[in-house]
């Protein structure tokens, strides 16, 4: 069951994450046939090569207070919403009490592991794109309704706990499935939609034990568009580019936000920013268990110490990595700082016979 | 009986990286033990800050052993391997500082065993797992290597 969930979810993270030209004939018609679904005629079509370049051009038959930046105050996201909202709760209502623990597992599987991949991986480029200004602030409601958790969420029920869809079910589930499977966001306008290509690099590290995945490339954008629009991410944070492309020691100084430093000083690596930095070494002891090692606290500009320490086991290349840990900025003793990642007193940690 | 990484490895169907050494005796000691982000304390040693709940609803490590942790990028778990019937395992734990993951009891030798960071032995005794975290701004996070 889970190895099941868990196939579909990789089929739906492989369709969100694509990074294959979008398939205009059939996004054209999948979308044409949702507008006839809200009674309207289909719209005039606009691609557009990013979610920036969606943003900055207004096609015409649009108006520019229309922007896409304004998607929730338009007329037909709401329509839609409606729309997709009594298609799948008359889906959701089909799921018998005995499914139940099936649902539980489809949802946590599912649904709120392509939730946060999706909101991790394809938001950011949008959110800044649109300068939705604080990092956490809401995205606008029309992105929930294409982000395709909910649609596979669906199909897992269908084809993991056995939902039978009936005719008109399946044929409105067949429509939401078919522009998922072949474009990137879309703005639908009342003459206008407003459908953007797909990014044509993506890259990705596993986030969650629910196979939640996050942003990350350590040398290049880890988003980038055909038309240059990019995104930079260090382990799922968002940074800009010069923390990934060219990391230095005045720059890192320069940031006010401190994620931004702690990726840029990651890139650059504890080691090269101590020395390059130039930080005081407050105190070094020998690491206990870790024979030959020694574990070196130093100051930081402001703010948190810095620990560095280095890994029980080797590498493949035969070297042991060095690490450096952020502690408390009143630890002066280098033992203390190693305890204090632990939860325990220099002392504590001083009984460690083995590290590996 | 002397465990090594490949004995290990046989017994559990779970992979180490080839780069370790593989024929090296796994030491067993009572004793507090660090694999990575993780770290293994005899229970005295912070029974002050680490209790289990009253009825902590104790679990035996089944053969496949359980996976107490998962690393962030590329996922290598930390996994505790036990004799089936030497070891039983509990989430149930209150900890003061928040960075307990379990409560394990071993009547026999049991193994940590990690793809990258090899295998850990701990003697016959109760120990609390606790997860690595780092000062972030002000609050702490924590860490996974």
């Amino acid at each position: 069951m889970q190895r099941e969930a868990a196939a579909i979810r990789a089929h739906w993270l492989g369709r969100a994450l694509s990074t294959l030209p979008a398939d205009h004939p059939a996004a054209e018609a999948a979308i044409s046939d949702l507008y006839r679904l809200i009674g309207l005629s289909p719209p005039r079509f606009h691609w557009v090569a990013s979610p920036l370049a969606a943003l900055e051009t207004v096609p015409p038959g649009m108006r520019a207070s229309e922007s896409v930046g304004r998607v929730d105050d338009w007329p037909l996201p709401a329509r839609f919403a409606t729309c997709q909202n009594r298609l799948y709760g008359s889906i959701d209502a089909k799921v018998r009490p005995a499914q139940l623990p099936i649902d539980r597992l489809i949802r946590r599987e599912v649904l709120f592991s392509l939730q946060g991949s999706v909101s991790r991986c394809l938001l950011p480029p949008v959110r800044r794109a649109h300068s939705w200004g604080f990092r956490r602030s809401r995205s606008p409601k029309w992105y929930d309704v294409l982000n395709v958790s909910q649609t596979a969420y669906r199909a897992a029920l269908r084809d993991v706990a056995g939902v039978v869809l009936d005719d008109e079910q399946r044929r409105q589930f067949d429509l939401w499935t078919a522009v998922a499977a072949s474009c990137h966001w879309w703005w639908p306008g009342e003459h206008v939609c407003v459908v953007s290509e797909r990014p044509v690099a993506l890259h990705t590290e596993v986030a969650e034990n629910n196979g939640e995945v996050r942003l990350h490339h350590s040398t290049a954008p880890a988003v980038r568009y055909a038309d240059g629009w990019a995104e930079y991410a260090w382990h799922g944070t968002t940074v800009p580019s010069w923390a990934i492309d060219q990391p230095t020691v005045q720059r890192i100084a320069d940031e006010v936000n401190v994620e931004v430093r702690r990726c840029a000083i990651e890139r650059l690596g504890w080691e090269a920013y101590i020395e390059q930095a130039g930080l005081w070494l407050v105190g070094a002891a020998p690491d206990p268990g870790n024979p030959g090692c020694e574990l070196r606290l130093y100051d930081l500009p402001e703010g948190p110490r810095v620990l560095l320490a280095v890994n029980g086991s080797v590498e493949r290349d035969g070297h042991r990595r060095r690490y450096g840990l952020t502690v408390p900025g009143h630890l002066d003793d280098p033992l203390a700082a190693a305890g204090w990642t632990y939860g325990l007193s220099g002392e504590q940690y001083s009984l460690l016979l083995r590290r590996t | 009986m002397t465990m090594t990484l490949d004995s290990l490895s046989l017994r559990t169907g779970l992979s180490v990286l080839d780069h370790l050494d593989r024929s090296v005796r796994i030491p067993v000691v009572d004793g507090l033990q660090a694999q990575g982000d993780l770290i293994v304390i005899p229970l005295p040693v912070v029974a002050e800050d680490v209790r289990l709940w009253d009825e902590p609803r104790w679990q035996d490590v089944p053969p496949e052993g359980v996976e107490l942790l998962r690393g962030a990028a590329g996922g290598h778990p930390h996994t505790l391997v036990a004799e089936p019937g030497s070891c039983r395992w509990s989430t149930r734990v209150r900890d003061a500082h928040g960075l307990a993951i379990g409560v394990f009891a071993a009547s026999a030798p049991v193994y940590l065993l990690h793809p990258e960071h090899g295998g850990s032995g701990c003697a016959p005794g109760t120990y609390v797992v606790r997860r690595q975290r780092e000062r972030d701004g002000l609050r702490a996070r924590l860490v996974a290597d």
